[in-house]
């Protein structure tokens, strides 16, 4: 019994503190919106279109490129706020339709249009992309143009004919044959990844950061106090790591929660879930509890917390998924796997993406066990030394 | 002003063998750019390189021109390796073993295959077609291969398109000739590359740079609390009993927050510079935004502190403005990227105006920080002179 008085004194000395509050309930739910609304989903390269020219061709040209599915077009009023949006990598290119584009191109002349990019893979597929629009649109204009150079027609009378043909022409098709599977996030929702990474991330980075409270239990005395009554040191320390484990687990659950009722985020099988949302926060506590035995600054601790809790969660996959290490570098996809955050990740990628259940996911839930086991062992071991000396 | 000297040397020392100030200012900021750069510099370094299969089973002009013409001048350019391959089967099972969403791997991203007599029926008017086969699972690789093939199949329905219309206006001509002809009127529309400047840091310069102004609002707070502790402590009755100025008090615990900032921002620059191949750009540019970023910081602490009751007080209104503005401002991820509301809302923020003048230095010269600068300044001067009104006033045994 004096084991859950000490935890539930420690969940409300925890809840009491404003800032804890706003960082275990309010911050976390803010930031999956953010991520989710921003980066979540699919995502389509940005093309900046200015165009200079009012005439019928130009229209044209900027409404094929709007139509395109493969793109999203910003349109700008001026060259230098569209260089501008490329260089601060707010838009993958940028395309300047040239006054005079109509009448050049309707006296026979060919037209530059610039492409205004940085290097990267986004800029390559893109080019390919507008390169295809314009190709489609250049159609009847070659045409016209190719029966004024034959001395059939003028360009005019050309591109009439060509307009009154382009359907009676079969096509030259190209036929679109797939295997495989897309790349395997795609069968997330807009707000799942972000939800499923910023829990684990929260859940073990306010552990982390919380080690600062069993510190403070310590230096002010609160331990020496209760192990002078006839409370033994077995049971502070079991009643100090229920009190994290509480705190680790109402915020995983009001994530897991808050998130499935607000924003309909897929958690998979919902016994599975639980069972991760439970041993991942056997091993954030675990974590507190270690660190609390292991430091004597409570400032200090909130420090390394706060670097452990973001530090091991990027290396673990939340930021950067663990399909982007594996395809890119296999040495990283390796050391990830050293974080209890990245098998936390692969049982969360499990459920909801190859419909795994509680059992599929039992080897990474024992991992995660194992983490826990070690943490809290060796927490144990030092605390039982610290709070007796 | 010596004695404010003096109450900042005191405070400065204590700061430093307390080594909470080192962990937030200096250990933390550090470790997580090591990670962070660990994690993201493999994904910065990628490039985008794809293999594409070819089988030719037609060989007259139409697929030769595709192969020679538009995968020759995608090989020219490094990014595309093309091969030969006999059988439509064998293609298939390149591309299936070899998914890569990334493209840059050595398996094959896609194949071409055009079929016996396909450029006599592209030379006749008559329906005619080839095929791309693609892996899903080889992302922006089949996307470009697929994207390929359509804009040549687009070119070919040009030509076709040009040798009806010139038969229709004039008389029957001779289809392969008047092609080629067609084929070599230049393109109406010619796609010109200006490359942009790279106004953006590169990752490693990106999260040196973020976790630095982050952790630096921190730091300057163990300054700016200062005034508070004291209070707790019952040693500012003691001051304010000495024989010196209130502001010189305030003056004291500000250049206590100035030094600590200073310090740990130039070790976290020089350490990130020569540990992580970060690049912060043209030392002096890096040095003003890193005073102004500074300043801003003070401003902001200083109002906090003034607001408080408590140190503990202040300590929790400190972290949550801390991390809610580095988040909003674009340290942790590029925020800038996600456009819309939050990428013009980020301005309200000192850290966004940090890391744009940062990024701005990056692809320009020293003048384009200016206005960064100025932002800067601006959020420490305004913030700072309704924070020194709150602090003196507070100044009370």
């Amino acid at each position: 019994m004096k084991v859950l008085v000490i935890a539930s004194t420690n969940l409300r000395r925890f809840l009491r503190d404003r800032a804890n509050v706003f960082f275990v309930f309010i911050f976390p739910i803010l930031l999956i919106l953010v991520l989710g609304a921003s980066f979540g989903g699919s995502v389509v390269p940005r093309l900046g279109v200015l165009s200079l020219d009012s005439g019928e061709l130009a229209v044209d040209l900027t409404h094929h490129l709007d139509a395109s599915s493969d793109i999203r077009v910003t349109e700008f009023d001026a060259r230098d706020s569209m260089v501008r949006a490329v260089e601060r990598g707010e838009l993958e290119a940028g395309l300047v339709i040239p006054a005079g584009f109509d009448s050049t191109i309707r006296a026979g002349d060919s037209v530059d249009v610039e492409f205004v990019s940085s290097s990267g893979i986004d800029a390559t597929a893109m080019r390919t992309t507008v390169e295809s629009i314009i190709t489609q649109q250049a159609t009847l204009l070659q045409a016209a143009h190719f029966a004024d150079s034959e001395g059939v027609a003028g360009f005019a009378e050309g591109l009439a004919t060509a307009t009154a043909l382009q359907g009676q022409i079969p096509s030259v098709d190209v036929a679109v044959t797939t295997s495989g599977e897309a790349f395997s996030l795609s069968g997330l929702g807009q707000f799942d990844s972000s939800a499923q990474t910023q829990l684990l991330l929260f859940m073990f980075l306010t552990s982390a950061a919380g080690s600062a409270a069993l510190i403070q239990t310590r230096r002010y005395g609160v331990a020496r106090r209760m192990i002078s009554t006839p409370t033994t040191a077995r049971t502070v320390l079991v009643g100090e790591g229920l009190g994290r484990y509480a705190v680790a687990l109402v915020q995983g659950l009001f994530i897991m929660l808050g998130t499935w009722l607000v924003f309909g985020v897929n958690w998979g099988d919902p016994l599975g879930a639980a069972a991760v949302l439970i041993v991942f926060g056997l091993v954030g506590s675990g974590a507190a509890m270690l660190m609390g035995a292991l430091f004597d600054n409570d400032q200090q601790a909130g420090g390394l917390g706060v670097l452990l809790g973001l530090g091991l969660a990027a290396l673990g996959g939340c930021m950067v998924p663990l399909q982007v290490f594996e395809w890119i570098s296999p040495g990283l996809y390796k050391v990830a796997h050293i974080t209890p955050h990245a098998w936390g990740m692969e049982a969360f990628d499990h459920m909801v993406l190859d419909g795994a259940g509680l059992v599929g996911i039992l080897p990474y839930l024992g991992i995660l066990l194992g983490y826990a086991v070690v943490l809290y062992g060796l927490a144990s071991w030092r605390l039982q030394r610290v709070l007796t000396r | 002003m010596r004695r404010a000297f003096t109450i900042a040397a005191k405070d400065t020392r204590e700061r430093i063998r307390d080594r909470s100030a080192i962990v937030l200012g200096i250990i933390a900021p550090l470790g997580l750019a090591a990670i962070f750069s660990f994690v993201f510099n493999p994904i910065q370094n990628f490039s985008f390189h794809a293999t594409y299969a070819v089988v030719n089973e037609d060989g007259g002009p139409a697929s030769t021109v595709f192969v020679d013409q538009v995968l020759g001048a995608m090989q020219a350019s490094g990014t595309v390796d093309v091969v030969s391959v006999d059988s439509v089967d064998e293609a298939r099972n390149l591309v299936d073993s070899g998914a890569d969403p990334f493209g840059g791997g050595d398996g094959i991203d896609g194949a071409f295959v055009f079929p016996a007599g396909f450029s006599d029926l592209v030379q006749s008017a008559r329906p005619a077609d080839f095929e791309v086969i693609i892996n899903e699972g080889n992302g922006t690789a089949a996307n470009v291969a697929v994207a390929v093939a359509k804009s040549y199949a687009g070119q070919l329905d040009s030509v076709r398109l040009a040798v009806a219309t010139a038969e229709h206006l004039g008389d029957p001509v001779d289809r392969l000739q008047a092609g080629a002809r067609a084929a070599s009127v230049p393109q109406p529309v010619d796609l010109v590359d200006v490359p942009a400047a790279v106004k953006q840091l590169g990752d490693t310069t990106f999260y040196a740079a973020g976790l630095a102004i982050f952790f630096l609002f921190f730091t300057v707070q163990f300054g700016v609390n200062g005034l508070l502790e004291e209070r707790h402590a019952g040693t500012l009755s003691r001051l304010l009993a000495a024989p010196i100025p209130r502001s010189m008090i305030i003056v004291g615990k500000m250049l206590t927050a100035f030094l600590l900032g200073l310090v740990s921002m130039i070790i976290l620059a020089v350490a990130t510079t020569l540990l992580f191949g970060a690049e912060w750009g043209n030392p002096i540019g890096v040095l003003a935004l890193i005073l102004a970023g500074i300043v801003s910081a003070m401003g902001i602490m200083a109002i906090v502190a003034g607001f408080a009751r408590t140190a503990e007080q202040a300590g929790t209104f400190a972290s949550i403005i801390g991390v809610v503005l580095g988040f909003l401002g674009g340290t942790f991820f590029p925020i800038a990227q996600a456009g819309g509301l939050l990428a013009r809302l980020r301005f309200l923020t000192p850290h966004a105006w940090f890391m744009q003048g940062l990024g701005d230095l990056a692809g320009g010269n020293l003048a384009d920080i200016i206005p960064s600068v100025v932002a800067l300044l601006l959020f420490g001067v305004v913030t700072g002179s309704v924070a020194m009104l709150r602090l003196r006033k507070g100044l009370t045994p």
